[in-house]
């Protein structure tokens, strides 16, 4: 039964891979090929090639200094924090919110076999994350020191390991979410800071560490001995890659522990959290007044409405505007110390501090991208809008708005606060604003675009428009080269003209590409959205 | 007040429906019977405006919906088969939205809400998110936006699935009264014995071609409605 269980998770998980929703049959073998190896590529050649990199700096060292135990602790951490980021805000909707619950209890399994198969589950996208790190950080240490049948051993074994921690701990906090979503209100508000609040602390721990790491790297030979007596159970872990015996099974040990006590955790409580009906405290109706609105601020409030409805959405569509005020504090903050270095660097191309900023600001604002997944997540909902007296365009401008709203404010925002540090002359000053409203007006057209291109509205879980489709992923590689152009080519041929004409250009032709955009959604765009 | 002449509407190859010409006049209770796939719903859905049709024209109150479509839904409203209503809102706010769309004035939405939501028993649960409404309180909360802005028309496709019976009784009284002052229902149920009660006319459809319409006299004569239904589609 359990394999069964899990073969229909499986199913679940890879189905993208394996089934066209638009087209609704199955892809050929060529195109899942594809996918997969775009898949492979993105993940572990970009991911982890970034990891070996890191790997690859420290394997060597600290082998020599005979701190292997200490590389793969670091490492370990590092995974374990990479696959909790991966997979704790999927855990809580994969453990409890599948959509046959209901199905499965009322079968004759026993609940433990449907915990397990959920958990299969989750254990599949932490040990994703955390492979990314750990894979190629054996890689890196087995390519410095030819490692025996032990140190392989021991290498799979931490591999393991880090994945059960992955999972145990991935696993109790999606049940923590869980328990405090049956009781609030507002979740997807509480879960968006919850989240950000996480990756914060995250961040920050891991600017530190560096910091760290390079100050430990640098007085190798003042810590060595040192640190070994003090980290405890670190070390054993850390030795476990080395493939000794006693730590491989006291670590083995311990984890198994951890794990058992997160299973029965969560099979103790998985029937009442996942029949639980909406337990918030419910509002009470008071009858009032509506004020009236206008057809336009309407379908804003409605496409606002589905936005701040869902953690998932704004975490994984609107972090810019977040992330905005963080950027322009830092602009304001360590401007004035870092205008000079900048100056310092680029004293010998006029004009490339101003590109800099602008183009920075630029590549920020492609950041956001709810406009794109806004088509799709219409889902079965699309006969309202289509039924009622509104035009598809008037549909398609409140999902341009949202956009708009949330990105052009804190893009104006950082704005203004690179015009403050930079202190430019009136040309330059009309530049570095016009430039990044031209681009958020830019990603907003070019996302609704890919938005209606590649719509699906048999999606069965919002993250597949959301954060698992095509049209978002090309956004979001599109948005990062155009900054990444428009910075790039200033260096490659724009100082011919000096930054203000390089910039007007670009301007101009930005400004072209908008009219454009604009006119297909305003006729093609409109005329697939009716035929939907 | 609704007018479909020479309806044909195809998916590819398939033709859902073909040649189909119906009129409902005002004051009439239009019953729409046939198999599963007969072409009930993309009928429904071209009325509406949801589907765009190949061939054919389709008038509500005299408004062609090919030409004029935001005038023809000012007058009409739809409940489909399965009420995907907005699951990020609430009760209140999704009829609050419908208002808006249609320009009921704030006074009157709130009376017309309020007297709705009560005879559903619906007033409760209002300030609810959608999402935690059972299937049958999305029905009536479906129900009762479609009554919000008084139409003169309403499509129905399947509306008495997941309605308990009290409100199953009210809505079909909804549907008389909303008749008696000159407007049409028009709707799809597989309840041939709630059609053969309720109905003033009928249609027959299988296939996509309309086989059999007019007053319920006419159509089952001395026999049931069931009968009648399952001769036809042996045939």
């Amino acid at each position: 039964m359990l394999g069964l269980l899990v073969k229909k998770q499986l199913t679940e998980i890879f189905r993208g891979y394996f089934y066209d929703a638009k087209k609704n049959k199955a892809r050929s073998k060529a195109a899942t090929i594809v996918l997969i190896a775009l898949f492979a590529v993105l993940m572990f050649g970009l991911l982890g090639g970034m990891f070996y990199a890191l790997a690859g700096a420290l394997a060597y060292p600290l082998a020599a200094y005979d701190l292997g135990w200490l590389y793969f602790a670091l490492m370990s951490l590092i995974a374990i924090v990479l696959g909790l980021l991966g997979s704790v805000f999927t855990t809580y909707a994969g453990l409890y919110l599948a959509k046959d619950n209901d199905l499965l209890l009322s079968m004759p399994i026993p609940v433990r076999t449907i915990v397990t198969a959920r958990i299969v589950g989750v254990y599949l996208m932490g040990l994703l994350f955390s492979g990314i790190v750990m894979v190629p950080a054996l890689i890196a240490y087995w390519k410095a020191l030819k490692p025996g049948a032990a140190e392989i051993i021991g290498g799979i074994v931490l591999l393991l390991l880090v994945s059960a921690i992955v999972l145990a701990l991935s696993c109790l906090l999606g049940y923590g979410v869980a328990r405090i979503s049956v009781k609030l209100k507002n979740k997807s508000y509480i879960t968006t800071v919850i989240a950000l609040v996480f990756i914060g602390v995250y961040y920050y721990f891991y600017f530190k560490a560096q910091e760290k790491l390079q100050e430990f790297m640098s007085h190798l030979d003042e810590y060595t001995g040192k640190l070994s007596g003090s980290l405890g159970f670190m070390k054993t872990f850390g030795e476990v890659g080395e493939g000794k015996a006693i730590p491989v099974l006291v670590s083995v040990a311990v984890v198994a522990l951890l794990c058992a006590v997160v299973w029965l955790i969560l099979i103790r409580s998985f029937t009442k959290i996942a029949t639980a009906v909406d337990g918030g405290t419910k509002t009470v109706y008071r009858e009032k007044t509506a004020k009236e609105r206008s057809l336009s601020r309407t379908l804003i409030a409605k496409e606002m409405g589905r936005f701040t409805s869902s953690a998932n959405y704004m975490l994984n569509c609107g972090l810019f505007s977040v992330l905005s005020i963080l950027a322009a504090a830092a602009l304001l903050w360590k401007g004035p110390e870092f205008m000079p270095v900048l100056q310092m660097v680029f004293g010998q191309m006029p004009g490339a501090v101003l590109v800099l900023l602008t183009g920075s600001i630029c590549a920020l604002a492609g950041m956001n991208d709810m406009v794109v997944p806004s088509v799709s997540l219409e889902g079965k909902s699309l006969w309202i809008v289509k039924s009622l007296p509104v035009t598809a365009w008037d549909v398609l401008k409140a999902k341009l708005s949202v956009q708009l709203r949330l990105t052009l404010v804190p893009t104006l925002l950082c704005a203004v606060c690179a015009v403050i540090i930079y202190k430019p002359g009136a040309a330059e000053l009309i530049l570095m604003l016009l430039l990044p409203v031209l681009t958020v007006l830019f990603g907003a057209l070019f996302g609704l675009m890919l938005g209606i291109r590649h719509v699906n509205l048999t999606w069965t879980n919002e993250l597949m428009p959301i954060k698992q489709s095509l049209s978002v992923l090309i956004y979001l590689f599109a948005m990062m080269a155009y900054g990444a152009a428009l910075i790039g080519l200033y260096f490659l041929i724009g100082q011919e003209i000096g930054a203000l004409w390089y910039l007007t250009i670009a301007g101009c032709v930005i400004a072209l590409i908008d009219v454009l955009l604009w006119q297909w959604l305003k006729t093609r765009g409109v005329k697939r959205f009716a035929e939907l | 007040m609704l007018r479909i002449e020479h309806l044909t509407k195809k998916y590819g190859e398939k033709v859902a429906v073909d040649d189909l010409n119906l009129h409902i006049a005002p004051g009439e209770i239009y019953g729409f019977i046939g198999h599963n796939g007969a072409g009930k719903t993309t009928t429904l859905k071209s009325a509406v405006g949801i589907l765009r049709f190949d061939e054919g024209e389709i008038y509500i109150d005299g408004v062609s919906v090919k030409a004029d479509p935001l005038e023809a839904k000012r007058r009409l409203a739809y409940i489909p088969d399965n009420p995907d209503l907005y699951e990020f809102m609430t009760g209140i706010k999704y009829l609050n939205f419908i208002g808006d769309v249609f320009k009921v004035p704030a006074e009157e939405r709130k009376a017309r809400i309020h007297d709705l939501a009560e005879r559903f028993k619906l007033t409760a649960d209002l300030a609810q998110p959608i999402a935690s409404y059972s299937h049958g309180m999305k029905q009536k909360l479906a129900v009762i936006s479609a009554f919000l802005h008084e139409p003169r028309l309403i499509l129905m496709d399947e509306p008495f699935v997941g309605l308990d019976p009290t409100a199953a009784h009210l809505l079909k009284q909804m549907m008389r009264e909303l008749c008696d002052r000159g407007g049409a229902i028009f709707f799809s149920t597989h309840v041939l014995e709630v059609a053969e009660k309720l109905c003033d006319k009928v249609a027959i459809i299988k296939n996509g071609r309309l086989i059999r319409s007019g007053t319920m006299e006419e159509v089952k004569g001395d026999d049931s409605l069931e009968e009648v239904f399952l001769e036809l589609e042996e045939k």
